[in-house]
């Protein structure tokens, strides 16, 4: 079942790339990219490889870090329910089924969505800059939530709130993507909300390259936003998990516009070179990206 | 002294002080100003010191523990239902989410909690009583006394009802060879007058003690297909006889019996003695045989007579009979053997039975004992094998409940003889008594029972493998056996899913009992989808409040009355339940529970403090009151913890 889930979750999203492909990138972009592929994949290599690596270690930590935050983490849940009390009901007023599958729609492919396209987008960009940053971003919204989902237990409002979810509920209304997002998340892992905080880091890389791309900046807010709503609408996040989750992703901007940039791996390949190279004369090249210490 | 409070100010000092003082500020009465103390040498001091090292009568803060929707809706529910009852009459409520196994760990093997609610697996005959509240049980893990209560009534009754007998076993000279449970009809509806009166007996006492309170039993509801197997319904599905001697349709049936399955917890851990991860142990079961099994009546039959739902009848023992009132001479069946090739002897059934009993074997000061089937073991004094498959036992129990010490499952002792061993961790203390024994995951588990471990990937499915040699599959042995090669049970978080695994022929059944809030569904979908069947199975499980009541006021069984008192049963049943459950005010199964505990549309011991879910906050805070409880003047409960 899950497979099946999966499956279709790859070929909505495979559709909507090619369609937005067309529309947000233009036919220019997309020609240089046949051309340039290699030398941004090899500038972009190393923010690919920590993303893998960090979601490998997600993988990891999905299985062993239960047992960890079992031992040691906090227990959360009825202080965020006493803060924020009945708040994410607010959205039952607006259930309707069309809605609730609007939302459970935004939850699962809008999301898939939002995170895979704009890497396509910015490697379509001749600059690297913008998709190091961003790939940078993915990992520290990964790395950063997981070290608070091993330190806060919490869950989500749908299992304290059962009467009044009943209508919204993502299980209750497609039991199928239960597969899904238990294969993505625990239940216990609520604070932050990381679909908040990527789809907010998203949607800021949005504003960020807006003079690139200036149709999708719109279009990534009203589909960030639908998903950040529709993780309180399904009653799977508390609103403190979503500013904590807007926060995170403020945070993991700021980190990687600083950190990229900062170091460069080529040049400190080529440094290595060169003092193997030349034992007499010391530090040739210097001025090749030395600017971080 | 006209000012009790610590005064800082000099003037009030000087106004209170007396004559000493006044002639000049010694070097003491300053210290004495600046620490806030009046003056006053004599008599004063006395009783200031009786003012302040008066201890503050705090605010009653309790916390429900309890496990989140995902993993148990009704619990939550009803954990909510009881906070606000509690905080309508003046306690400061918290309810603590656990995961399942964090849960069974609070609440069974460290006793941290207040309150929790949540169900009791149960079972089918009042004995489980004696482990649940004995309190030679009270220090013990495991569903052995988790209230820890000790209450010497109650420790009397529960003795008594256990070795209570029938003047017909001995007026038939019916020593021996009444053993078979079918045998002997007219015996047993004798024989059960006296220990029918010790059972209601204890029951009336537990009601009156409320240790926990019992709310409700849920219907158990499970969907299967009905185009692939045959059989349903004959064996309870909670059991391993929902899934033995079923009749495949298909190739493919018999190939693969697919059930699904609610609970993770079977996908990561197999040993029958975890506290955490056992309720029901139905894959155990399935991997384990016992001497004897309780046939329990399936869905199929269940408007029938219930006197013989308690029976127990052979299954690894061919048989068994009394020689005297004391000892129990059994039978093994021959050349059975382990799922690793390993002979099963009467020493490995020797040695499960001292096992469980402790499972250091001796080794340490302590004995450890095995979180279940506590009050099973506990009816047995020894047991010594005489051949290979022959074993004597000698017990201090009536007979039908030395029987039932017969239902617990065989461990080779080649495996479990090398876990007696305390269990450690690098750099982490452990807790004493804490043997490898009880803490092993068990996998692969070696059983000699009809299905054998074959894989399993944690909280996705436990597979399980047709044991060829089971003795149940020779020619001659009339009992249920396994009939597809392979059981897979496959782990679905939720019902709605699990459901749709059934209905879309990705599963054959539903193993785990169905949330309430699915049944209507699944009665409207059975009706449409002419391939599945409802499965509708007498339940002896039962969800209720358990009080640890080694906490103050928790130790009160007056306030734990009123606490009962506060939750309208009936009105919790239609809503947390949809209906598909019954009050309970005993947490017996039907055919034991007396005229004076039976359900008469209210609690016959604890009435609802109200009517119609309506709760007469009033008449509770006064209860309250009467329970020795005192309320301040903003209107909480206060108590002296």
């Amino acid at each position: 079942m899950l497979t099946q889930v999966l499956t279709r979750v790859a070929l909505v999203v495979a559709l909507a790339l090619v369609f937005s492909l067309a529309v947000f990138i233009g036919r220019d972009r997309l020609a240089s990219l046949r051309t340039e592929w290699r030398p941004r994949l090899r500038q972009s290599a190393p923010a690919f490889a920590l993303l893998l690596v960090i979601l490998g270690l997600n993988r990891i930590m999905r299985q062993d870090g239960y047992d960890i935050s079992q031992a040691y983490g906090v227990h959360m849940t009825e202080v965020f329910y006493s803060l924020e009390g009945d708040f994410v009901l607010l959205f039952r007023s607006i259930a309707t089924p069309e809605v609730t599958t609007f939302f459970s729609v935004s939850y699962v492919y809008v999301y898939a969505f939002v995170l895979v396209f704009p890497v396509v987008a910015y490697f379509a960009l001749s600059n690297t800059v913008v998709l190091r940053q961003l790939l940078t971003a993915y990992s520290l919204n990964y790395v950063i939530g997981l070290t608070f989902y091993l330190l806060v237990i919490a869950y989500g409002p749908r299992n304290v709130m059962i009467e009044g979810m009943d209508a919204t509920h993502l299980y209750y209304a497609n039991p199928e993507y239960i597969h899904l997002t238990t294969e993505v998340n625990q239940n216990r892992n609520v604070f932050p909300s990381l679909h908040t905080s990527l789809s907010a880091t998203v949607a800021i890389f949005a504003y960020m390259t807006r003079d690139q791309y200036r149709a999708w900046f719109p279009v990534a807010v009203g589909l960030a936003t639908s998903v950040i709503i529709s993780t309180m609408y399904l009653g799977i996040h508390w609103a403190i998990d979503v500013v904590a989750g807007l926060v995170l992703a403020a945070v993991c901007v700021v980190l990687a516009t600083q950190l990229v940039g900062r170091w460069s791996l080529s040049a400190l390949l080529k440094r290595v070179q060169a003092a193997g190279q030349s034992t007499a004369a010391s530090g040739p090249n210097r001025e090749q990206g030395d600017d971080g210490a | 002294m006209s000012d009790p409070a610590p005064s800082t100010s000099p003037d009030n000092h000087t106004r209170d002080s007396d004559d000493a003082a006044r002639g000049g500020p010694s070097r003491r009465s300053m210290l004495a100003a600046t620490a806030g103390l009046t003056v006053s040498m004599s008599g004063c001091i006395r009783e200031v010191r009786s003012i302040v090292n008066r201890d503050e009568v705090a605010p009653l803060s309790l916390t429900i523990s309890t496990v989140p929707a995902d993993g148990d809706r009704e619990s939550i529910q009803l954990a909510r239902a009881v906070g606000s009852a509690l905080e309508s009459v003046g306690a400061d409520i918290a309810i603590d989410m656990l995961s399942q196994e964090e849960f069974q760990r609070a609440i069974l093997v460290n006793h941290d909690f207040d309150l929790y609610v949540g169900p009791h697996p149960g079972d089918t005959t009042p004995d489980f009583l004696y482990e649940l509240l004995h309190s030679r049980f009270a220090e013990e893990a495991g569903w052995q006394n988790p209230f820890g209560l000790t209450n010497l009534a109650i420790d009397d009754r529960l003795d008594e009802q256990r070795v209570a007998t029938g003047v017909a076993a001995d007026a038939d000279g019916n020593g021996n060879g009444n053993g078979n449970g079918d045998e002997g009809e007219n015996g047993d509806e004798n024989e059960t007058s006296d220990r029918e009166d010790a059972i209601t007996a204890t029951l009336e006492t537990v009601a009156r003690e409320q240790p926990f309170v019992p709310i409700c039993r849920p219907t158990e509801i499970r969907l299967a297909r009905s185009d692939r197997f045959q059989g349903w319904g004959e064996g309870h599905p909670a059991t391993r006889f929902g899934y033995l001697g079923l009749e495949p349709q298909s190739d493919g049936a018999s190939a693969e019996l697919r059930a699904v399955h609610t609970d993770a917890r079977p996908s990561q851990n197999l040993n029958p003695l975890s506290a955490e991860y056992r309720e029901r142990g139905l894959s155990t079961e399935l991997l384990y045989d016992s001497l004897a099994v309780a046939q329990w009546r399936g869905a199929g039959d269940r408007e029938s007579e219930t006197d013989t739902a308690t029976d127990v009848s052979p299954w690894l023992a061919s048989d068994w009979e009394w020689s005297d009132d004391d000892t129990l001479l059994v039978t093994l069946r021959e050349d059975c053997e382990f799922h690793d090739g390993t002979r099963l002897t009467a020493e490995d059934v020797a040695f499960t039975y001292e096992f469980l009993a402790d499972t250091t074997r001796g080794s340490r000061r302590f004995a450890a004992p095995a979180p279940h089937y506590r009050g099973r073991v506990a009816a047995v004094d020894d047991v010594t094998d005489l051949s290979e498959t022959e074993l004597e036992f000698t017990v201090a129990a009536s007979q039908p409940v030395a029987e039932r010490a017969l239902e617990v499952p065989i461990l080779p002792k080649h495996i479990w003889d090398e876990r007696t061993d305390q269990a450690s961790l690098r750099g982490v203390t452990v807790s004493e008594g804490t043997t490898e024994a009880l803490v092993t995951d068990n996998v692969p588990a070696i059983g000699s029972g009809p299905y054998q471990f074959d894989e399993r990937t944690d909280r996705d499915h436990l597979t399980l493998a047709r044991f060829d040699a089971h003795f149940t599959r020779r020619d001659g042995v009339d009992l249920p056996e396994p009939t597809s090669e392979h059981l897979r049970i496959q782990i679905d978080p939720r019902s709605t899913s699990a459901i749709e695994l059934v209905e879309s022929d990705s599963a054959d059944v539903t193993s785990s009992p169905l949330e309430s809030y699915v049944v209507d569904d699944v009665f409207e979908d059975d009706e449409a989808i002419s391939e599945t069947t409802v499965l509708e199975s007498p339940s002896w499980s039962f969800y209720h409040i358990g009080f640890n009541t080694r906490r103050a006021p928790l130790s009160n069984p007056r306030f734990r009355r009123v606490v009962a008192r506060l939750l309208d049963k009936e009105q919790l049943v239609e809503e947390v339940f949809h209906g598909h459950a019954q009050p309970i005010a005993t947490p017996v199964v039907e055919e034991w529970v007396p005229d004076s505990l039976a359900w008469n549309g209210s609690d016959p011991e604890t009435p609802f403090f109200g009517t119609d879910g309506e709760l007469d906050v009033a008449a509770a805070r006064d209860a309250f009151e009467d329970a020795g409880l005192r309320y301040d003047d903003d209107g909480r409960l206060r108590v002296r913890h």
